[in-house]
């Protein structure tokens, strides 16, 4: 690939492209532009705040939590006798046991202590005091749970603590939130220890809310300008194979790797620009920037390989809004759960919520979130710079015929296939942490039985897809010895490549019952060698079986997968039944 | 993987940034196919066609839909890859990239960017082949120019079919190629166009290019290519000269005209004609009316016409 050809043709795409765009559409995408930079600051310094008032917060009017209600806009302040999430009385505080009431009290607390730093923070002699030293300490008070609404039948009791020593601050209301030992903690809740700084784990009925909603909503908008410019990037590759207008340029001194880069650099840029105005309107910095770009090349790659294999403008719709939903869903699922769990690790956007809410970002996390879809990006891109030429440009042949030609065009030995089987790890991963993020949510007696059946579905068909493509495209010869020997290279590939996996130790995602289940199921005591030999020995074995029904025929193909995954559901079952004991 | 065959000594010398090419002379051949295979599944669309054609040669590929003329030229500008057999284009081996810079190749469809005007069409090509843009654009002037294409600054999407295969001719030329591989280059054009491209073939045959093409017409044909290979079910079932395939596939007969009648003669007004094959049969007619008592008075020869000679090889 060389660097002034592939500027030469994104130059001229880029006025191509241009060229292309009738007035109306030119003047509509301004029009999209101005109201994009114009409303997303709007959003974020006025507001509306998403999530505003949802915790009703029972407190008179002369309570000093009055002012500390009416500071926080997810609090809203209603009479005491009312229905609320949390009521605050002169005896202390009482909140209702369901997990938007922990929510409301934990929003509560914050409130308050952002609330007090704020009037302290208002003083305009910081050193009047000097030399006296102001320490201000939170120390529980009482705090009383319910499981009815708050505002009847209450059931208080527990420990009425003190509202402590505030020192200069004593007019301030104080609450028991900070890091001091709580009074009574429910036993049936997560919501106190998530408050006291203890590490959250399980599904969502177990995590307390807030989720940072506004900075969702601002990561969202990250992905709005990719889901427009694969429309256009997609219109644009297809074009070049519609009537043969790509067929000069194949003729040209330069290579297909040089015209896919041209065409698809422009539309990069353009995605990223975007991503940087946004990034620049929500404060989420060149941190969020750099996080999603490898996720805009897979928006774009996604595209591109779907282009290839589209016939009509029809079947590219298709494709593009399957490309916008199936990775919106990889991106934005995970992604809900920032600052509550580690599932939250495997998305872009959760980099860029956690870049707007000041949290910081592990290597790990930004490592993780990276590099599956940039290493998905640059095969898909692979994919279909291979049957970026005459012979499958232009033919009209279905979809799935075009698609078996992608995956054959690179298998000219036997040994690539394990090569190629390697290379399709990033999906396996992709495919793998999106199930993860889906069946995390339910009891781990489902979702682990589930993921293991997915997890084995998705690595088998990995392995074996291609090596099927290769046998029906005569890349391989169709003999029982080339089965086993494709197969058995497609194994080691999967094998080594599976190693990789071990990047998601860097977020912990392993500490998750159903993510140890999908990515680390080890058999506890075993020896190093054995942990090595038996996964090794499954892939190979399984890649073997399903290779052989490959090589005989469509049916036989369907037949031995099913086979294979069968085996290795019951490998994965039985490591995780040794593991548990 | 296919051996890769090239002519070391004449491959072209970097200096600096210019890339010097061999002179055409060089090469005995400009282009060399040998045992070209082409199979789409089952299919074979090429088989074990061979050929050469000499630098300034115009080469004419002919043959019924689906002979294989398609594929063959694709193969040899490096578009299709060949199932088996070599290719070399100026010393090149056809699958190397640097061997389309000595290539024009026109497709048999014009594909062309409705958007773009021909100006800023041909300048992109020239870009990419790194003309710089003073000869790129004197080129693409003069190629316009000989073309007769006025209305080079609109968007080719307003054009006629023939306006754009003027367009997509001087796209071929934009890199002042050694070799030319045009596949019907005036297919569906309406005649007047189709002369001037006829016409402006024949100048490029006399600047000295090298040209194959392929055609249906087998008029242009004959008006242009010095030789000729006539393609059937992928193989090649002639090749040679004009002259040399009539000799070789039509036939000659002999109208003979005589005053008298004979035995195998029929009427001609008030003469009498019989048609012989050779002029052994010519010569004995000739005494057979002068034992009648009367003379041959005309001999008129009818020789095969390439269409025939076209029917006869392809069996069609």
């Amino acid at each position: 690939m060389k660097a002034r050809n592939v500027a030469r043709i994104a130059r001229w795409e880029t006025t191509r492209s241009a060229g292309d765009i009738d007035r109306e559409t030119a003047v509509a995408f301004v029009v999209v532009l101005v109201a994009l930079a114009a409303i997303v600051p709007a959003l974020v310094t006025m507001g509306p705040t998403p999530g505003e008032g949802i915790y009703r917060v029972g407190v008179s009017e002369d309570s000093q939590y009055a002012d500390v209600v009416a500071s926080d806009a997810q609090l809203a302040a209603v009479d005491p006798g009312a229905e609320a999430d949390v009521v605050v009385t002169e005896t202390g505080i009482t909140y209702r046991d369901t997990p938007k009431g922990r929510a409301a009290l934990s929003t509560l607390r914050s409130a308050t202590v952002s609330y007090n730093d704020f009037l302290m923070g208002q003083e305009p002699d910081q050193a009047a005091a000097f030399p006296v030293v102001v320490s201000l300490t939170y120390l529980p008070q009482s705090i009383s749970v319910t499981g009815q609404p708050a505002n009847g039948g209450q059931q208080t009791g527990g420990d009425t603590g003190t509202g402590g020593d505030a020192g200069t601050g004593g007019q301030e209301p104080q609450t028991g939130a900070g890091t001091g030992t709580g009074g009574d903690v429910p036993t049936t809740g997560g919501g106190l220890s998530g408050l006291l700084g203890q590490a959250q784990s399980g599904t969502p009925s177990s995590i307390s809310p807030p989720f940072p909603l506004q900075s969702l909503v601002f990561a969202f908008a990250f992905l709005l300008p990719l889901n427009v410019v694969i429309q256009a990037y997609g219109s644009s590759v297809l074009a070049e194979r519609i009537n043969r207008r790509g067929e000069p340029m194949l003729v040209a001194p330069i290579s297909r790797g040089d015209i896919v880069a041209g065409k698809t650099l422009p539309y990069l840029l353009g995605a990223l620009a975007l991503i940087s105005v946004i990034a620049v309107a929500t404060g989420a910095g060149a941190l969020s920037v750099l996080a999603i770009a490898p996720l805009a090349a897979l928006f774009l790659a996604a595209t591109f390989f779907g282009a290839m294999l589209a016939r009509s403008y029809k079947e590219l719709t298709f494709v593009t809004v399957t490309v916008s939903v199936g990775l919106t869903a990889y991106a934005f699922v995970p992604a809900v759960f920032a600052e509550v769990h580690p599932i939250a690790a495997i998305s872009p956007l959760t980099v860029v919520v956690d870049s707007i809410t000041g949290d910081g970002v592990t290597a790990g996390q930004l490592v993780l979130s990276m590099v599956p879809p940039g290493l998905a990006a640059f095969v898909l891109f692979g994919l279909g710079t291979g049957v970026y030429r005459e012979e499958d440009m232009f033919t009209q042949l279905p979809i799935p015929s075009k698609f078996l030609d992608a995956l054959a065009a690179p298998l000219t030995s036997q040994w690539r296939a394990g090569l190629w089987t390697a290379l399709f790890l990033p999906f396996v991963f992709v495919g793998e942490l999106f199930a993860v993020a889906v069946l995390f949510v339910a009891p781990v007696s489902v979702s682990v039985p589930l993921l293991l059946g997915a997890v084995a579905v998705i690595e088998e068909i990995a392995k074996s897809v291609h090596v099927f493509a290769g046998f029906e495209r005569g890349q391989y010869d169709r003999s029982v010895r080339n089965a086993l020997v494709v197969g058995a290279a497609s194994g080691v590939g999967f094998f080594l490549a599976e190693k990789l996996l071990l990047v998601t130790q860097l977020v912990g995602l392993p500490e998750l019952d159903v993510a140890q289940a999908a990515f680390s199921p080890e058999l506890l005591g075993a020896s190093p060698g054995l942990l090595l030999v038996a996964p090794l020995a499954l892939h190979v074995v399984t890649a073997a079986v399903s290779a052989v029904g490959a090589a005989r025929s469509r049916l036989a193909y369907l037949g031995t997968l099913a086979l294979a995954i069968v085996l290795h559901v019951a490998y994965n079952l039985a490591v995780v039944v040794v593991s548990l004991g | 993987m296919r051996p890769r065959t090239r002519c070391p000594s004449s491959r072209p010398v970097a200096t600096g940034s210019q890339t010097l090419k061999p002179p055409p002379s060089f090469h005995p051949a400009m282009i060399s196919v040998r045992g070209l295979e082409k199979r789409y599944g089952d299919v074979t669309a090429v088989d074990g066609v061979s050929f050469e054609v000499d630098a300034g040669e115009v080469f004419g590929l002919v043959g019924p839909n689906g002979a294989g003329k398609t594929s063959t030229l694709k193969m040899l500008c490096g578009l299709v890859e060949p199932s088996a057999g070599d290719v070399t284009v100026n010393g090149f081996d056809a699958s190397e990239t640097e061997m389309r810079r000595s290539l024009g190749f026109l497709p048999e469809e014009s594909p062309l960017y409705d958007e773009m005007t021909p100006r800023g069409y041909l300048r992109f090509f020239a870009d990419l082949y790194d003309v710089d843009r003073e000869a790129a654009n004197e080129r693409i002037e003069a190629a316009l120019d000989r073309l007769d294409l006025d209305a080079r600054d609109r968007p080719v999407g307003d054009f006629s079919k023939g306006m754009k295969r003027k367009v997509a001719i001087a796209r071929s030329l934009v890199n002042d190629p050694d070799v030319l591989v045009y596949d019907e280059p005036a297919s569906g054009l309406d005649p007047l166009t189709t002369n001037t491209v006829v016409e402006f073939t024949r100048e490029l045959a006399d600047d000295g290019k090298t040209i194959v093409f392929s055609a249906h017409d087998l008029h242009h044909v004959e008006s242009v290519c010095d030789r000729v290979a006539i393609m059937r079910d992928g193989e090649l079932a002639a090749t040679g000269t004009l002259a040399d395939i009539r000799d070789e596939h039509g036939d000659v007969s002999y109208r003979v005209f005589t005053d008298v009648p004979l035995a195998d003669s029929g009427p001609a007004g008030d003469r009498h004609v019989t048609e012989v094959d050779s002029m052994a049969d010519v010569e004995a007619l000739r005494a057979e009316a002068g034992d009648a008592g009367g003379e041959v008075v005309d001999i008129r020869t009818e020789e095969s016409t390439l269409e025939d000679v076209f029917l006869d090889v392809t069996g069609t």
